[in-house]
């Protein structure tokens, strides 16, 4: 299984992960990557920036495991996975998962389930920071929701 | 407490078996071989040149096993009923784990034999693989169980320390010193942490009810009615840093976190 997982303070390019994956190799027939951004508006309309903090240690594990669990359900021949912590203005990419496969399917839907399961296991929290003040980011209940589809 | 293989003058002799008891006896070895994570990627993909390495370390490591008494001095030959050696390939260490099982019935224990496979399943690993990568290093051989015998059974303790992590600043968590006598340190992580007013707290084994985590939230309830909020549904918890339920039980310097529901992505 090729994961690599990383977690850190500094930003991240658009296109992370991506040579890396790729490099060598002609098995791939198929890559698909989501990216997050910060908005400007979520729990309030005037989001000014956000602060993510995390839980060392445990973080990484829990990327990891969720990226060897898509391995299991998916034939996949390359897994990144980055998500920046501390603090992010509107506009800056905060997580980026690549899921490369043989086939767009897989692909496809191994991101998708990454993407729920970090949404729902991964130890990040969000505390927004607004023109109103700043507040913990609320777990959505839509979020269970999705991950629960892959029961 | 005395070296069998030393006679009363001091000399290396080979134990008289003749005596004892036939039983059944078992040991478990382990070790592992760490490697650049291009190797370890060669080697679980069968890419290496020397061909399918792991089928040939673990033949190597049973036929190792069979003649552990032609290369340790003093050990006798023994009939083994089962050698096993298994290999997990480990991404995140870049290593490969080995472990074997010895297993006969008779009047000596099986713990050379197994300690050799491992070894030898180490060594072959290494030629293998040495084409593609000679900073590979060998480490850890171990015995980490043995039943069977007069000496009684054996465990290998783990020693390895628990996760501790300390003050807790918005971001991150940073490690931590170790607590003097018996007891859980516990974090509060995001907004739990603030709730409550403090990054972490330590609490001693003795103040417990229960030694499982629903114990820990009572006598941290007790302490201070802040920490009331622990008992909330949506409160999560982890301990070293694995998810925990209310059942779960802690000892010695475990770490527990404390947190709500998580929000990244």
């Amino acid at each position: 299984m090729d994961i690599k997982v990383a977690v850190q303070a500094a930003p991240f390019s658009m296109d992370y992960g991506y040579s890396d994956a790729l490099v060598g190799r002609s098995d791939i027939g198929a890559v698909v990557s989501f990216t997050g951004l910060v908005r400007d508006f979520n729990e309030t309309p005037d989001v000014t920036g956000l602060t993510l903090e995390h839980y060392p240690g445990m973080t990484e594990r829990t990327l990891t495991e969720i990226g060897e669990q898509a391995c299991q359900r998916w034939s996949l021949q390359a897994v990144r996975i980055i998500h920046r912590v501390g603090y992010l203005g509107p506009g800056d990419p905060i997580v980026r998962v690549l899921v490369a496969s043989a086939h767009r399917r897989e692909a496809f839907e191994a991101c998708d389930f990454i993407m729920d399961f970090l949404k729902t296991q991964a130890p990040f929290w969000k505390k927004e920071h607004s023109t109103q003040g700043e507040y913990w980011v609320k777990e959505r209940h839509s979020d269970q929701q999705d991950a629960a589809r892959w029961e | 407490m005395h070296l069998t293989h030393l006679n009363t003058r001091g000399e290396a002799n080979m134990v008289d078996v003749g005596d004892k008891q036939e039983t059944r006896r078992e040991a478990v070895a382990s070790g592992r071989i760490v490697m650049l994570p291009e190797t370890l990627t060669l080697l679980s993909e069968g890419g290496l040149p020397k061909g399918d390495v792991l089928a040939t370390a673990r033949i190597a490591g049973i036929q190792a096993a069979k003649r552990t008494h032609e290369l340790i001095p003093l050990c006798h030959a023994l009939a083994l009923s089962k050698v096993s050696v298994e290999f997990e390939i480990d991404i995140a260490e870049s290593c490969v784990h080995v472990t074997s099982l010895c297993r006969l019935n008779g009047r000596t224990g099986v713990e050379m034999e197994a300690l050799t496979a491992v070894s030898v399943a180490c060594l072959t690993l290494y030629d293998m693989c040495k084409a593609v990568d000679k900073g590979m290093h060998i480490e850890a051989i171990q015995l980490d169980s043995k039943q069977g015998g007069q000496r009684g059974d054996y465990q290998r303790v783990n020693r390895q320390s628990p996760i501790v992590t300390g003050e807790g600043t918005s971001g991150e968590v940073s490690l931590g010193e170790r607590c003097p006598s018996p007891c859980v340190r516990v974090k509060f992580l995001a907004e739990l942490r603030e709730r409550v007013g403090e990054s972490e707290a330590t609490v001693g084994l003795d103040q417990l009810a229960s030694r499982d985590i629903s114990g820990l939230k009572e006598a941290l309830a007790e302490r201070d009615d802040r920490f009331k909020l622990l008992t909330d549904q949506r409160t999560l918890c982890a301990i070293n840093q694995v998810m925990a339920n209310d059942d779960a039980l802690v000892t010695d310097d475990d770490e527990v976190a404390f947190f709500p529901p998580v929000t990244g992505g």
